[in-house]
């Protein structure tokens, strides 16, 4: 249990993640890229990668080599995009070993450095990032412009090509009807934010990602601030909404939120549209200190049983019955384990 | 919710399609998604393409002089071969040389997307040689004195602070010594045929 430590905001903060979009400057971008021209750029980028820093530490995955449901596992663990999968036929990811870093190649651009860490840590993501980009280009140059900053396949990323987001647990802010008031705040200061899965105060689990939109004209160091201080404002303000919650009538919220965790151990079908319910109800008893079962360990679970990543469990293409039943078993196993210390 | 296709796996995409103007939405599994892509290798999925697709059309409508429109519709990538119809179509760039290409339209898309035209953030390492960033200060500073001229202060201000900025980023560029110098390799002139081996 001690395995997972704690990161900064994770009450709060799920994951933060950093991703820079380059392309080759002599190659032809995506909708120009033959088979040829993008098999250069797989060579290109891993001879960089594998031959550099820690080369060893990263694996090269073809989307054509893999299983529908070992791709969709990456997905659910955001190792890749889901616009990855919009071009299984050319497109790779290299991924390391810590599962931090990925470098995804031939999605809209021909290369994509992401880095990702547990909570708010905005800073680290793109030092991950910004460091292999470096390696890379140091080199095989990427396009450039000394207007329009680096050159990418579609103009709403070209600049520093730099995309951050801050996937956040809202559980308290949602209950309270207060999404939409984030929502129009988090837009005047070019920040855009939706539901992780499916939108609005129905989003999934409570998840939210918050994303900056511009990338054009304002440098890295300050987007990273500027979304890391939006964040910290959300955390803040969910905070309150979960104190508040819990002066209101302690009793019934830990009675609400731990009767999921009755659920979750003892059900022997569980639907994902159930399941993501259940986990924002423990994740929020959980950061409220009703159950000690670490949030990190949380997360990883909640990963583990989506779709794709029950399939790669199971071994085989199954259906969504035997996904729920396969879901429920092993939530009871894994949770179990979370709280034995 | 589940996928539209199969009903059974959990739907991850969303789907959009445009043809002829007529919109499609369908929400799909990580499995559907794929066999579609395989039955429809040039599909375009992406919902950008549209977003850029209405910018460009009000950028025109706003247009007070048709003819430069067409003078748009005439615009090709020398490079890459793509053509102003196809990028509008797609909203994406065949190559880095499009941007050169298709720089007029692209300038108020930018405009539009970002509300700015003028990147401050990082340079390469085989960039900063200096030259280009010395060369950019100058253009900046032109643009300043017109725009302080026509008491156009706001653009003034942002002017400014990107002129501040590469200028730090020079002195940091020389200050580290870290100029490296590394001639951009291109291909012989154009990038070949490819046409029918597009992924
Ligand atoms: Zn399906
Ligand atoms: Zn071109």
């Amino acid at each position: 249990m001690s395995d997972y430590v704690q990161a900064p905001e994770q009450d709060v903060v799920i994951s933060s993640r950093v991703r820079l979009s380059r392309n080759y400057d002599d190659l032809p971008f995506s909708p120009k890229l033959t088979r040829e021209y993008a098999e250069e750029v797989i060579d290109r980028t891993a001879d960089a990668v594998f031959n550099g820093k820690n080369g060893d530490a990263y694996t090269l995955f073809r989307m054509s080599d893999m299983e529908q449901d070992a791709r969709a596992r990456l997905v659910e663990h955001h190792l890749i995009s889901y616009d990855l999968l919009k071009y299984v036929n050319r497109s790779a990811a290299m991924i390391s070993s810590a599962g931090t870093i990925t470098v995804m190649l031939n999605e809209e651009d021909h290369v994509r450095f992401q880095g990702m860490l547990p909570g708010l840590q905005l800073e680290r993501s793109a030092d991950m990032a910004i460091r292999l980009d470096d390696q890379v280009s140091a080199q095989y140059p990427f396009a450039f412009d000394s207007q329009l900053g680096y050159l990418t396949a579609y103009p709403a990323n070209v600049g520093t090509g730099m995309r951050c987001s801050v996937v956040m647990h809202l559980p308290a802010l949602a209950s309270a009807g207060q999404i939409g008031t984030v929502m129009q705040a988090v837009a005047k200061l070019g920040l855009t934010i939706r539901g992780l899965y499916g939108d609005g105060s129905e989003a999934r689990g409570h998840l939210y990602q918050v994303s900056n939109q511009a990338t054009l004209g304002r440098s890295e160091e300050d987007v990273v601030h500027s979304l890391a201080a939006a964040v910290e404002q959300i955390v803040e303000h969910e905070r309150t909404m979960r104190e508040n919650a819990e002066k209101k009538d302690m009793l019934s919220l830990q009675d609400r939120l731990l009767r999921s965790w009755g659920e979750l151990m003892y059900a022997r079908i569980m639907p994902i549209d159930e399941f993501m319910r259940r986990y924002s109800d423990i994740r929020y008893a959980a950061s409220m200190g009703y159950l000690h079962a670490p949030l990190p360990g949380l997360d990883v679970i909640m990963m583990d049983v989506q779709p794709g990543s029950l399939g790669v469990r199971a071994g085989k293409l199954i259906g969504e019955r035997e996904a729920e039943i396969l879901r429920a078993k092993t939530l009871r196993e894994e949770l179990g384990k979370l709280v034995m210390d | 919710m589940m996928c539209d296709e199969c009903g059974i796996r959990e739907a991850k995409f969303h789907l959009t399609t445009i043809k002829n103007d007529e919109r499609s939405e369908r929400r799909l599994c990580p499995v559907c998604m794929a066999k579609y892509q395989k039955q429809l290798p040039g599909l375009d999925f992406t919902d950008l393409a549209g977003i850029i697709n209405n910018m460009l059309s009000n950028i025109r409508g706003s247009r007070e002089e048709a003819q430069e429109t067409e003078a748009w519709s005439e615009l090709i990538c020398e490079q890459c071969g793509t053509t102003y119809a196809e990028f509008r179509k797609s909203g994406m760039v065949g190559c880095a040389n499009c941007y050169s290409a298709f720089r007029e339209p692209l300038d108020s898309l930018l405009q539009r997307i970002h509300g700015n035209t003028q990147h401050t953030g990082r340079i390469p390492g085989a960039v900063r040689k200096g030259v280009s960033l010395r060369m950019n200060i100058d253009r900046l500073r032109e643009q300043l004195n017109k725009a302080v001229a026509q008491e156009e202060y706001e653009q003034a201000a942002k002017l400014r602070d990107a002129i501040r900025t590469l200028t730090a980023q020079l002195n940091n560029a020389d200050a580290n010594g870290d100029i490296k110098v590394r001639p951009h390799q291109r291909l012989d002139s154009q990038f070949g045929e490819g046409g029918e081996n597009h992924v």
